[in-house]
């Protein structure tokens, strides 16, 4: 045994938690190490001494704050499990659901007939906004933000005459294929309208993206168009024009006729 | 001598963790003296060591659920101690009191010694309690752990989580130097310093 091992068991002798024959071999090292032999009786007279201090026993106030925080928290937990069991019940359940219902009709009635004006003028300012928006949008310079406007413009209740024209300029003009696209969908809100009846098939007249020409052949047919008949017939006089377009352009006369 | 390894301690929170509160009750009976004196010796003073056992209840109730089924209650129940003293320490809410000024600390009854001899004994008593305030924390944590705790040292091991000989060297070089300081203070008051 060498003296840093000696240390581990000093405190286990201080203890008289040492087995004998760790003893034997402590005290054999002892016998041989006066410096051991000395930290460890220094040692044993410390922790001797240490066992002189005594503490004071708590005060009665930690106990009855004990209980007192024990009491609350059985409290909570038992108003806890209540609520479980109220919840878990069926019938309980059924008769809330109930009254939620009842409850949510009569708020709706209340507002249906004390607030008509408020909530129509609301709807109103939403339906602005959103035009104010899609109008903006498109005339950004990013695409994404385009087909955002685009995206608005479907959205609006009952879009005006500056949304349908902003999408039919978006139709003729704009560079990006997927923007002119979505206009084109856009714009079936607007069937009624002649403007957007003629843009769609002077659109067809210029365009050059073929996915663009299906879709507003698509449209074309699903307005049924008839006037836009000499447009189609235009497009199949192109002698380099997409077969697939063709095919759908023939597809879209024999439907129109 | 307090039983901190009592297996019945686990069972008990078992229960407690399965949601019979009530049975909290039983562990702070057993636990709250020696929980008070914890705090009492790593040097706090009456009323702080109060609010810290009153803050172990309601921690060990609030993380009831991480108490593992099989696992040791002492050493879970030292570790809440632990960092509640530390959270303590650190909004200074703790502090430990210089010069060994500690109302609570006793000397132990010395029986029929005479009056200078328990005059002796008790100006002893109150060096050595300096001495202990005066130590490190890691230092004075250990020695408390291991001295008046009552812990095995498995459990000490588990606790700051190292070997037990380590465990059992560190106390010995607690015990060391708590020796040195009891001394540098002793020929400080023999001097009149």
């Amino acid at each position: 045994m060498n003296c840093e091992q000696a240390q581990a068991y000093f405190v286990d002798l201080w203890r008289e938690a040492l087995d004998a024959p760790a003893r034997a071999e402590l005290e054999r090292h002892l016998a041989e190490c006066e410096a051991c032999r000395s930290e460890c009786d220094e040692g044993r007279r410390t922790w001797e001494a240490l066992g002189e201090l005594r503490a004071e026993e708590p005060s009665a106030r930690l106990r009855t704050r004990f209980y007192g925080e024990l009491h609350e928290a059985e409290r909570q937990r038992r108003r806890r499990e209540r609520m479980r069991g109220w919840i878990g019940n069926p019938w309980v359940s059924a008769a809330a659901a109930v009254v939620l219902v009842a409850v949510g009709i009569g708020v709706g009635r209340m507002t249906a007939t004390r607030d008509d004006s408020k909530v129509a003028n609301l709807q109103h300012e939403v339906a602005d906004m959103r035009q104010l928006m899609a109008l903006s949008l498109l005339e950004q310079q990013s695409a994404s933000e385009r087909l955002r406007g685009v995206s608005y413009a479907s959205t609006v209740q009952e879009p005006d005459s500056d949304v349908r024209d902003a999408l039919l300029r978006t139709l003729d003009s704009d560079p990006n294929v997927n923007v002119r696209m979505a206009a084109v969908d856009a714009l079936h809100r607007f069937a009624g309208s002649p403007e957007v009846r003629q843009g769609l098939a002077r659109a067809l007249a210029r365009e050059e993206s073929p996915l663009v020409q299906i879709a507003i052949l698509d449209e074309l047919v699903e307005l049924r168009e008839r006037s836009a008949i000499s447009s189609v017939d235009h497009l199949l006089s192109e002698p380099k024009l997409n077969p697939e377009v063709r095919q759908r352009a023939e597809w879209a006369v024999r439907r129109l006729q | 001598m307090n039983c901190v390894n009592d297996p019945s301690d686990n069972r008990v929170m078992d229960r407690v963790r399965e949601g019979e509160l009530g049975a909290l009750a039983e562990l702070f009976e057993r636990h709250h003296r020696p929980l008070f004196r914890y705090f009492v010796h790593l040097g706090g003073g009456r009323e702080t060591s109060e609010d810290l056992v009153q803050e172990v209840f309601v921690r060990i109730l609030k993380y009831r659920a991480t108490f593992l089924s099989g696992a040791d209650f002492a050493p879970w129940m030292y570790q809440i101690a632990r960092n509640t003293h530390t959270d303590a320490m650190r909004k200074r809410r703790f502090e430990v009191i210089p010069g060994g000024a500690n109302p609570v600390i006793e000397d132990a009854p010395s029986g029929e010694s005479p009056a200078e001899e328990r005059i002796g004994k008790r100006q002893e008593t109150a060096l050595l309690r300096r001495a202990m305030d005066a130590l490190p924390e890691d230092k004075r944590e250990i020695l408390v752990l291991s001295r008046f705790q009552n812990l095995k040292y498995e459990q000490i091991a588990a606790l700051l989580g190292c070997e037990v000989n380590t465990v059992k060297v560190r106390v010995f070089r607690a015990v060391r130097a708590l020796g040195q300081e009891y001394e540098r203070l002793a020929q400080r008051r023999a001097y009149g310093a």
